[in-house]
């Protein structure tokens, strides 16, 4: 048992490696595409001797110097270090700004994931409770009609609603939370404020997850619920709720959790446009900015930040699934 | 030659389904819905990454209780709701049409008028007459826009799923046909492209091959064939993911066995056996992988990229007066009720096709 | 270091503005540092506070008047007046200038205010062999070529001369708010610190610079105006975001913002629980393109007329300003020199337009086409794409080319745009208008945009600096007024009022000038903040 779980933990470590050398690859490349002299490209406000500090920096950023391969090697040993390039108008190290802002964009992240699920599965159980009847039909349907929103139009909504006509919650502005301190020491908790303008965003990220997460949930309900040890725990005269909460809950809950698990990448798709529309300066709004600035190394670093992110969390996810489901490593691993 | 059963589906259903159709959504475009990159086991080839929809268990879902409308019937029509989605359609692609080649026109999109600027159908000062939906910041006509914008969407939205499909599904059917070293390369590749959440690709794609801004009069790319480019190759992986599983059970098929052992070339048995059956049903990701790269495009020109003014777009209408919302909101608000609700139509029909297929099929 | 700021596009502008009608000042109830915290919303990030080499945009020219001093400071009556210095007096000729200082004034980090501490910092800004040559600029050194030595006397006395006569000389000291005296130790400071370290005599001293998200400022206990600055601190948080800056002033996290938007305008308005500090007429910033007259097309005047008449800018204004700021027919406002109401730029006509636009072509090999450079926000894009509809009627064909604030002026200065939207003060309240329209438009200097070469104008630029009689002046940059539209080397569009918004909380208030002649301009934008609190 101990050494499937190992093989198979062994088969996936090698995969991440070598999807996240490919995509360092694929990311070195991107620059190098660009027609023209990247330095010219990558700063064009840059002429003149004034910017000779930045042309320079630019050209030790890129190791224009050197051969192609050594360009490679030098940029794979610099990302190992953390070395992210400049933000050239400015002159900040692109790792600052991944401190400043990563913080802000996993707390959205969080706190859009603790939402949806909040919410996703009492609904989920009462659907599947009520399987067939009106209940069940209206909640499908509008988690059908939510699946289908998509969450800028829902962001624009909230903002225009309740932030710019209602004035009930801030639609713009952020404050430093519980996080952002261990990545940037000068920024200074202020959880009140802070969670009143994480709001918005995080329930507007949510909703649409609310629906994924529900129908999961519902499905893999319904068919627990038609197992014998339901049945028997009917006859037992054990209540409903505490049947539906207690028993069967937890075994249904794998493939919700799993999917909730690996949603990062919907999330940090979602976080980036939801950031934009409410202005919180995380990871989406810095993209956006390098983006409209054409700022190219900045964008580079910023998708390979995620990019292993991304990965490094669907990894853990599938080994965390692995090891709370022993069929998946025995159909993983070849006899 | 063996009889090919027309109709598709994933044979597999409970406890662990797994190919098939992911169901509504609208994907990792930052819209909610099916996560794309849900992992399922794929009992059938263990050394995969199978980053499909959570396709299966929406498709239980469906069969459990569709969406609204209530079951079909075997055999029967489609139900009201479903010819609504297709009337709405239908009505989007005409109006695009005629906005595009210029037959019929409600006003002229380029052309501002003072008196209209920034003015919606319930303005304050009286609407501005002649201009049902009101006008955008500057004055051009909101209706006029709408329509030309909905060209723009949709060429870009069908441009880049027929792109997925045709080189994504292509490249699954191999993978899932060859099996093998084939496989494991072009699994490898989808799952590289995977591995970068799909907007955070397509927006780099996009500020990569759009370039410098004051090349814009020299550039040979228009906008939307980049963004044909940019969101066809990011969805190139999904289709792939998901034309490959299903290839692969229905390689296992007694008939392509048997076409096989007679000793009909590779290309020919993927031609002629495999793309008939895998193609129906992906006709239902099509539907919904248009409504995902309409709200796609629609992310991205929030986001600062895609088709530039002052072509419009219904993303680049909102995103442009965004700014807008407090005083102007019906300039967001159109054409963001526009996407939805092509999105909701767009999901259900493909839900519908779905269930028809696989409802067919149990029945064989 | 960036070039953002000088002039602007869509963000901040560069020379004076005029004031008209500054809050009068109120006796402030509580004393200094009583006055709470504020957040003050700001267009843009500044990222170089060397002042010599930084080229600061109006966010920039706001902080600077929190941490820093100038020598001088505009009175509402537009006299640029002793404000550091206690008294800025020229010989008969105006080419030697008295600077005499305050005594007991200290820097924040308890340097002495001193004639050497200035003369550093003059010699600094000019790149003068007396200053600290890794701070030059590139812009200062060109702007005060024409001093030529500044001398200590003693330690509370300096003098400079002058390589011609130039009346306005204070105005310059002033240089619309970036000229503040830094600590020789901020001057000295290793490696970048200058551009980071901020130290200067101003009323509040900096506590933390965190790019990209706030500059806190905290009260200066030891500041040499009794009773001030009234608040504990100020927090300068950039909000590039035009509505987004407002949103977060509605929503409270601001307590202050300044907006040049006229759209922000109406939204402030709207807003009934929001004050409103606006720019008066007088001094106003004009909103204008920019045309590149040194190639083709732009370098005939056919082509530009062609432009200037295929523009409706009645109409341009109507749309993108909803009617809430005034069409501009004149490079200057009202109250400065040289203002006129009709300066005679070339008015709509569309049926001209035509025919000059086929009269270009028909030279042109049949194209006319056009980069009109702007800011990235939706506003400009927005101006933009009227704008190329507007021409594109006449048969220009317009390509938009938009960029963030740095590299849009580097395109410029660099001639790759051949219509560059623009924001700047020209004319000023001293009664002279040479400081804010000599480098902007004389031959051969960079921040010339247009890179035009026409000897009236040089020559009436010229004779507006050496004048020294207000009638004299004011006919010579008439004449120049003239000139500029005759030549159409510019299309003014309309004049921008700066905005401030803030919360009822806050009392804005503009305190009297040291040397008691009367209180502070409203400098676009800059207010004066030592007289900031919030209840």
């Amino acid at each position: 048992m101990r050494t499937e779980l190992l093989r198979f933990i062994a088969r996936r470590l090698v995969q991440l490696v070598i999807v996240l050398f490919v995509v360092s690859i694929f990311t070195f490349l991107l620059i190098r595409l660009l027609p023209g002299d990247p330095v010219q490209t990558i700063i064009p406000f840059a002429k003149g001797p004034q910017f000779a500090k930045e042309r320079a920096q630019l050209r030790r950023d890129l190791g224009l110097n050197k051969s192609l391969l050594g360009q490679y090697w030098s940029y794979v040993i610099g990302l190992l270090q953390g070395h992210l390039g400049h933000q050239y108008s400015s002159g900040l190290p692109v790792s600052t700004l991944v401190d400043q802002s990563l913080p802000v964009s996993l707390q959205l992240m969080i706190y859009a994931q603790v939402i949806s699920l909040v919410f996703a599965i009492p609904l989920g159980i009462l659907a599947a409770y009520r399987a067939g009847t009106k209940t069940d039909s209206a909640i499908n349907t509008s988690s059908f009609a939510l699946l289908a929103l998509p969450n800028f139009v829902l962001a624009l909504f909230l903002s225009f609603l309740i932030g710019a006509k209602l004035h009930w919650l801030p639609t713009a502005g952020y404050a430093p939370g519980w996080l952002d301190q261990f990545f940037d020491g000068s920024q200074h908790m202020q959880l009140g404020q802070h969670l009143t303008d994480m709001i918005l965003p995080s329930v507007t990220l949510a909703v649409g997850q609310i629906a994924v997460y529900m129908r999961l949930l519902r499905s893999d309900m319904i068919a627990t619920l038609q197992e014998n040890f339901i049945t028997l725990a009917k006859a037992k005269g054990i209540t409903n709720r505490r049947i539906l909460w207690r028993h069967a809950l937890r075994p249904s809950s794998l493939t919700m959790l799993t999917v909730a698990g690996l949603n990062v990448g919907t999330l940090i798709g979602g976080a980036i446009v939801v950031e934009v529309i409410y202005d919180l300066p995380g990871m989406g709004e810095k993209i956006f900015q390098a983006v409209e600035s054409r700022s190219y190394v900045e964008l580079q670093s910023y998708v390979v930040v995620i990019a292993v992110l991304f990965v490094v969390v669907n990894f853990l996810v599938d080994f965390l699934y692995a090891v709370l489901d022993p069929r998946i490593r025995r159909a993983r691993t070849p006899a | 030659m063996p009889c090919s059963i027309p109709g598709f589906v994933v044979p597999e259903r409970r406890p662990s389904p797994r190919g098939g159709a992911p169901g509504p959504g609208t994907g990792g475009f930052g819209g909610p819905g099916a996560p794309a990159d849900a992992i399922r086991r794929d009992e059938a080839d263990p050394s995969s990454l199978a980053f499909e929809g959570d396709a299966g268990l929406l498709q239980v879902d469906a069969v459990a209780a569709g969406p609204e409308g209530g079951r079909r019937r075997l055999g029967q029509g489609l139900n009201v709701t479903a010819w609504v989605a297709i009337a709405w359609m239908a009505f989007i692609v005409l109006i695009a049409v005629l906005a595009k080649t210029g037959l019929v026109t409600w006003g002229d999109p380029q052309n501002s008028i003072a008196s209209c600027a920034s003015k919606g159908p319930f303005a304050q000062g009286g609407s501005a007459p002649g201009h049902l939906l009101g006008c955008d910041s500057i004055g051009r006509d909101m209706i006029a826009r709408l329509a030309l914008g909905a060209w723009e969407s949709l060429l870009v939205s069908v441009g880049a799923i027929t792109v997925g499909f045709v080189i994504g599904g292509g490249l699954g059917i191999i993978a899932g046909y060859f099996g093998g070293f084939v496989d494991t390369v072009l699994s490898g590749m989808f799952n590289v492209l995977l591995s970068v959440p799909a907007i955070v690709l397509a927006l780099a794609l996009v500020a990569f091959l759009q370039g410098s801004p004051e090349n814009a009069a020299n550039s040979t790319l228009p906008d939307w064939f980049v963004l044909i480019l940019a969101i066809g190759i990011v969805s190139i992986p999904l289709v792939g993911r998901i034309s490959r599983a299903s290839a692969l059970s229905w390689s296992q098929r007694e008939f392509v066995l048997a076409a096989r052992a007679q000793g009909a070339k590779s290309g020919r048995i993927m031609i002629r056996e495999l793309l008939p059956n895998v193609a129906p049903a992906m006709f239902s990701i099509a539907l919904l992988g248009i409504a995902i790269a309409i709200v796609a495009e629609g992310t991205l020109a929030i986001l600062g990229v895609g088709v530039r003014p002052p072509t419009p777009s219904w993303g680049n209408i909102i995103a442009l007066d965004r700014g807008l919302l407090l005083t102007s909101p019906h300039i967001v608000f159109e054409p963001s009720i526009l996407i939805f609700l092509t999105a909701l139509a767009l999901n259900y029909l493909g839900d519908v096709v779905r269930t028809r297929f696989e409802v067919r099929e149990s029945g064989i | 270091m960036t070039l953002a700021g000088l002039g602007t596009a869509a963000g901040a502008s560069t020379t004076q503005a005029g004031p008209a009608h500054a809050p009068a000042p109120t006796a402030q109830k509580g004393g200094a540092g009583s006055g709470g915290n504020l957040n003050f919303g700001l267009e843009a990030e500044t990222d170089n506070y060397c002042l010599t080499s930084a080229q600061l945009a109006i966010s920039g020219i706001q902080v600077v008047a929190a941490v820093y001093d100038t020598l001088t400071v505009p009175n509402s009556k537009g006299v640029a007046v002793p404000y550091l210095a206690k008294s800025v007096t020229p010989n008969a000729a105006n080419t030697l200038w008295t600077i005499t200082l305050r005594p007991g004034i200290k820097f924040q980090d308890g340097e002495t205010l001193d004639a050497n501490a200035v003369k550093l910092n003059l010699d600094t800004y000019r790149a003068a062999p007396g200053g600290v040559s890794a701070d030059f600029g590139s812009l200062f050194p060109i702007y005060l070529k024409f001093i030529s030595n500044v001398t200590v006397v003693d330690p509370m006395t300096l003098q400079v001369q002058l390589s011609t006569a130039v009346p306005d000389f204070p105005d310059y000291l002033y240089s619309t708010g970036r000229m503040g005296i830094m600590a020789p130790a901020q001057l000295n400071a290793p490696g970048q610190g200058c551009e980071t370290d901020m130290i200067g005599t101003g009323p509040f001293k900096l506590q933390s610079y965190q790019q990209n998200q706030k500059t806190v400022v905290v009260r200066n206990p030891n500041y040499w105006q009794a009773g001030f600055p009234k608040a504990a601190s100020i927090t300068f948080v950039p909000v590039p975001d035009e509505s987004a800056r407002t949103n977060q002033l509605e929503g409270g996290q601001l307590d202050l913002l300044h907006t040049s938007s006229a759209q922000q305008l109406s939204a402030l308005k709207s807003q009934s629980n929001l004050k409103l500090l606006l720019q008066q007429p007088g001094y106003r910033e004009i909103h204008y393109y920019y045309l590149r007259a040194n190639k083709a097309p732009f370098n005939s005047l056919a082509a530009r007329q062609a432009f200037a008449d295929a523009v409706d800018r009645n109409s341009l204004n109507l749309i993108q300003n909803k009617g809430l700021f005034q069409v501009a027919n004149s490079i200057m406002d009202k109250s400065s020199p040289g203002y006129l109401a009709n300066a005679g730029y070339p008015s709509y006509n569309l049926k001209k337009a035509i025919a000059l636009v086929n009269q270009v072509k028909a030279q042109n090999g049949g194209q006319f086409n056009i980069t009109l450079g702007t800011t990235t926000d939706p506003e400009a894009s927005a101006e933009a794409q009227l704008v190329k509809e507007q021409v594109g009627k006449a048969g220009i064909n317009v390509t938009i080319a938009q960029f963030d604030q740095a590299t849009l002026i580097n395109k410029a200065l660099q001639g790759d745009i051949d219509v560059l939207v623009w924001r700047n003060l020209h004319g000023e309240y001293s009664g002279d208008a040479d400081q804010s329209t000599y480098v902007w438009f004389a031959e051969g200097y960079p921040t010339n945009f247009g890179a035009f070469s026409d000897p009236t104008v040089q020559s009436l630029l010229d004779q507006g600096r050496a004048a020294s009689s207000p009638a004299q002046i004011n006919s010579i940059y008439q004449q120049f007024n003239r000139a500029m539209a005759k030549g159409a080397y510019i299309l003014p569009d309309w004049y921008v009022n700066w905005t401030i918004g803030y919360q009822p909380s806050v009392h804005l208030t503009f305190p009297p000038l040291p040397n008691g002649e009367g209180t502070p301009a409203f400098v676009y934008g800059r207010i004066p903040v030592l007289g900031l609190s919030k209840s």
